[in-house]
């Protein structure tokens, strides 16, 4: 029996609209967003939108300080740091969605695996992912550097067994609890087959949460991107990736602060912006509890 | 009369792995229960919290594994299934489910819903899936047009309603009633109880109907089964035989009468019931027992006959 | 000792309680009873000066307790009155304490606050409590955990709690709905000793009408937050003139006779964001005509109570 402010207070949250129409119902929700949404335009049509090459260098206009033509100023080599920038949005996203796209299909297959079959493949799975958690990813991407060498294959693999566990875990913990849930024991007492109740019952069911964490990694993962750029490991020139741009910028850091400047300022931001707009949306669906769960 | 269920001293023992901080722990959640459940009839079991009545429904429909005893199913052994046959022969015995709420995927519409034991079992057709489902909603007294409903649409009662929908969509002959009306307001508890004695004697089913509420299984049953901590100590064979068991003449005081006129002056029996973890020898209702002597706390008493019915108790009434 | 008039509770734009009335003498016991949202619990709120803890407020009406209006009280008034001449048992017995703290502590503190005493008096007040709601043993009790009691024992341990600061008036919200069917009977038997011992005002709030009969010496009925009947219990129960009263005593099976048949009541309880226009029960009601669907009946007197339908009487 459910008492009456518990409906008063279901009511008035609205369930009946889209989490995604209530995610963007709040004023901080709306700028996170719309800001997100314009930096995935901007890396798509980037070639369009770019007033430069970004590879085109002018050495006789080095270290230009913002103004006109440059926008954003040009670096050591000469070339346009507001296209730099705009690329370096396609080559960090990509990573990073890539990265944590590969991450949450293993995840989601090991965790949903784990869970529901549970007993000892549960236990091998969840100590090897838990072991992966353990290293630094700077350490699992130096790795992959050694083997494939440096480049974004090595920094999308890095990002992604960097979150694998999180994932993994994740999914478990869904599958864990829905397993509890009568419409399973009914399902179960219906005659269906394990696939049928993983496909069709506790998968869909565990989707939401895990969607919303993999949206708040791919912020983590342009983090890490940036790191394993600015250190070298990334993104290899010419390729604009903002880790490496600071990177470079730091040679010239008093004389031309603006090459390190914009791309680190991009990158807080979309950080930011990625990380609010989660939370606006753990919010609308309502699904912290499940969350904090794993 | 022939049987469509014989259960022979059916056991589930739950064990509780020992860790660097707790030892071990051992319970029998049921305790060698055995009852015969002829077509046509209707079985209550009734207990308290942790008597074993719901592990005791899940046992019998193998939900979980028996540890020991036997299951006859239609003169089948069931326990001798093997997965695969065993998923065919769900088909035959159904349940309905204490907490409606959960009882559906939140995620389907009540046709999705309706239409899964088709799927499940291999006899899903498109053509004539809607029809199946109007026709189910309407043997359980819900309009069709609910069909596109989600669960969070539609009302508690309603949603039981669709649970033994689901439950009777395979024809089933067997079904086990697991406290389906606990969670729901008493006006749409009796519309419930009333639809399950129409559905038994228009479709000719077999009910185990498990509760905690003695007025509501003498009401409903015809044959009652009284469990204290995992074990029956007592089968009332009609429900108005006399009361033999001192556990079951409790559970009567304990339940009250709607009626100002009969107020009950004698204060029930205290005590609770005890943890099923390292039970002592002797009858486990000895301790809050007003009739307990000696030979009740040195060895467990065992159904038997000789007082007109099966009581399990040393000094029966 | 209590008197609630067209009690009117709002939350925003809702509207889930629109005018209740009853009254309490001292050494009563008064039911309220009702289904899943029909407003019963948040009666036992309003009067505790619970509502703002969850956004409600009182819209109108009066709450009167012994001769002090509550509905303008300030809230450091109010904190005063509740848990000290104001007990509240909540349902929940499992949530009611707090799992950190031995109980004893947690019994003496209502003493200490309302009664001012010292620690050592209140806990010979705990002592004494506990062992006047049976329980063994009170002195070792007072050491234990919470979680090292069963259900029954933390519902007495929380009924200590509110008796602790010698309350006038006991507000119980289904204090028995968590509990084994065995040890409702003893919480319920305690309750009723109490009332009788102490001179208590008891309000009831059950949704269970056999616990009604065995206890109460008024009822009040409520539907879709309206007191629809209410008057002495033998009479409600003997000659329940609303129709939703008498079909709410039909849902019980009674056990008397072989042929005896449950019918419930048609359709579902409605909830606060549908209640429906002119009489609540209308469109579950088999004495409906169309002045039921467009105006709602007030609680009007009629024999030893009050009942509010167009057409009152005894079930034909």
């Amino acid at each position: 029996m459910t008492s009456i402010t518990d409906t008063i207070a279901r009511a008035l949250s609205g369930f009946r609209s889209t989490p995604m129409s209530r995610a963007f119902g709040s004023w901080l929700g709306k700028i996170a967003g719309g800001f997100l949404a314009l930096l995935v335009l901007t890396a798509i049509f980037a070639p369009w939108i770019t007033p430069f090459d970004y590879a085109a260098q002018d050495l006789t206009n080095g270290n230009a300080p913002p103004g006109w033509p440059h926008l954003l100023g040009t670096d050591q080599f000469g070339r346009d740091v507001l296209s730099r920038v705009i690329y370096g949005a396609r080559t960090s996203l990509s990573v990073s969605a890539t990265a944590i796209a590969i991450s949450i299909t293993v995840g989601m297959t090991l965790g949903a695996a784990a869970g529901y079959f549970g007993g000892f493949f549960e236990r091998a799975v969840m100590t090897v992912v838990d072991l992966t958690w353990s290293f630094p990813d700077i350490l699992i991407a130096l790795i992959f550097v050694a083997i494939i060498g440096p480049g974004l294959t090595s920094t999308t693999f890095a990002i992604a067994i960097a979150y694998l566990a999180q994932f993994t875990r994740l999914t478990r913990a869904q599958i864990v609890r829905l397993k509890q849930e009568t419409f399973i024991e009914v399902t179960i007492n219906l005659g269906a087959k394990p696939h049928h109740i993983l496909l069709k019952h506790l998968l869909p069911n565990a989707i939401a949460p895990v969607i919303v964490v993999g949206m708040l990694a791919i912020g983590d993962g342009i983090v890490l991107e940036a790191t394993l750029g600015f250190f070298g490991l990334g993104a290899q020139p010419p390729t604009p990736s903002w880790g490496a741009m600071m990177a470079s910028g730091t040679a010239k850091l008093f004389l031309s602060p603006w090459v390190i400047i914009s791309p680190g300022v991009v990158v807080a931001v979309t950080v930011i912006a990625v990380n609010l707009f989660g939370d606006e949306l753990i919010r609308a669906l309502d699904i912290r509890d499940r969350i904090r769960d794993s | 009369m022939t049987n469509l269920l014989e259960v022979r001293n059916l056991s589930k023992q739950f064990k509780s792995s020992g860790g660097p901080f707790r030892k071990p722990r051992a319970m029998y959640a049921v305790n060698d229960v055995s009852f015969d459940l002829a077509k046509g009839r209707v079985i209550g079991v009734v207990g308290e919290s942790g008597c074993g009545k719901s592990t005791l429904a899940r046992l019998i429909l193998r939900l979980i594994e028996p540890s020991t005893g036997s299951l006859r199913f239609d003169g089948d052994d069931l326990r001798a299934k093997s997965p695969a046959a065993m998923r065919r022969l769900r088909a035959d015995m159904q349940m309905v489910f204490q907490d409606p709420y959960s009882a559906i995927d939140p995620r389907y519409t009540i046709t999705r819903a309706l239409i899964e034991p088709f799927v499940v079992q291999g006899r899903y057709t498109i053509g004539t899936a809607d029809q199946e489902v109007s026709e189910l909603l309407t043997l359980v007294g819900l309009s069709p047009g609910l069909a596109s409903s989600f669960p969070h649409q539609i009302s508690g009662g309603q949603k039981q309603r669709v649970g033994i929908a689901r439950a009777l969509a395979l024809r089933p002959r067997l079904l086990v009633l697991d406290e389906p009306t606990a969670s729901l307001d008493v006006s749409v508890q009796a519309q419930i109880i009333s639809l399950l004695e129409k559905l038994r004697d228009d479709l000719g089913l077999t009910y185990l109907f498990i509760s905690h509420d003695l007025s509501l299984v003498r009401y409903f049953c015809d044959e009652i089964l009284v469990m204290y901590l995992g074990r029956v100590v007592e089968v009332l064979p009609e429900t108005d035989a006399t009361v033999r068991h001192p556990y079951t003449a409790t559970l009567m005081d304990s339940t009250f009468a709607p009626d100002p006129r009969q107020r009950r002056i004698i204060a029930p029996l205290e005590g609770e019931v005890p943890s099923p973890f390292d039970q002592p020898p002797g009858c486990a209702f000895a301790d809050r027992c007003p009739r307990a002597t000696a030979i009740c706390r040195s060895e467990t008493p065992v159904l038997s006959t000789a007082f007109g019915h099966a009581v399990a108790c040393h000094n029966p009434l | 000792m209590l008197e609630v008039r067209d009690l009117e509770v709002a939350f925003g734009q809702i509207a889930p309680l629109c005018g209740v009335s009853f009254a309490l003498e001292k050494g009563e016991t008064l039911g309220i009873v009702g289904e899943s949202g029909s407003g019963k619990s948040l009666t036992a709120m309003s009067v505790m000066g619970l509502l703002p803890l969850s956004g409600g407020r009182i819209t109108a009406g009066s709450i009167i307790f012994d001769g002090q209006e509550l509905t303008k009280l300030p809230e450091a008034a109010y904190r005063k009155l509740r848990g000290g001449r104001l007990g509240l048992i909540t349902q929940n017995p499992m949530t009611s304490l707090d799992p950190l703290q031995k109980i004893g502590p947690q019994v003496d503190a209502v003493a200490r606050l309302h009664l001012g005493i010292t620690g050592q008096q209140a806990r010979a007040r705990t002592i004494e409590i506990l062992g006047t709601l049976r329980i063994p043993e009170p002195a070792l009790i007072c050491d234990r955990y919470p979680h090292q009691m069963s259900g029954g024992m933390k519902q007495r341990i929380v009924i200590a709690g509110a008796l602790a600061a010698n309350p006038d008036l006991l507000v119980a919200d289904e204090p028995t709905t968590a509990l084994d069917v065995t040890v409702q009977a003893q919480i319920i038997r305690l309750l009723d000793d109490l009332v009788k011992e102490r001179a208590l005002s008891l309000v009831l709030i059950t949704h269970d009408m056999s616990v009604v009969a065995q206890t109460c010496d008024k009822v009040v009925v409520m539907y879709a937050g309206r007191a629809i009947e209410q008057g002495p219990v033998e009479a409600i129960f003997a000659e329940p003139q609303h129709p939703y009263t008498q079909a709410l005593i039909g849902c019980i099976p009674k056990g008397l006779s072989e042929d005896e048949h449950l019918v419930g009541i048609p359709g579902t309880v409605p909830t606060v964001m549908n209640y429906p226009k002119g009489c609540p029960f209308h469109p579950r009601c088999i004495r409906a005509e169309d002045i039921c669907t467009k105006t709602s009946p007030s609680l009007l007197p009629r024999g030893d109570g009050a009942v509010s339908c167009h057409f009152p009487g005894a079930a034909p």
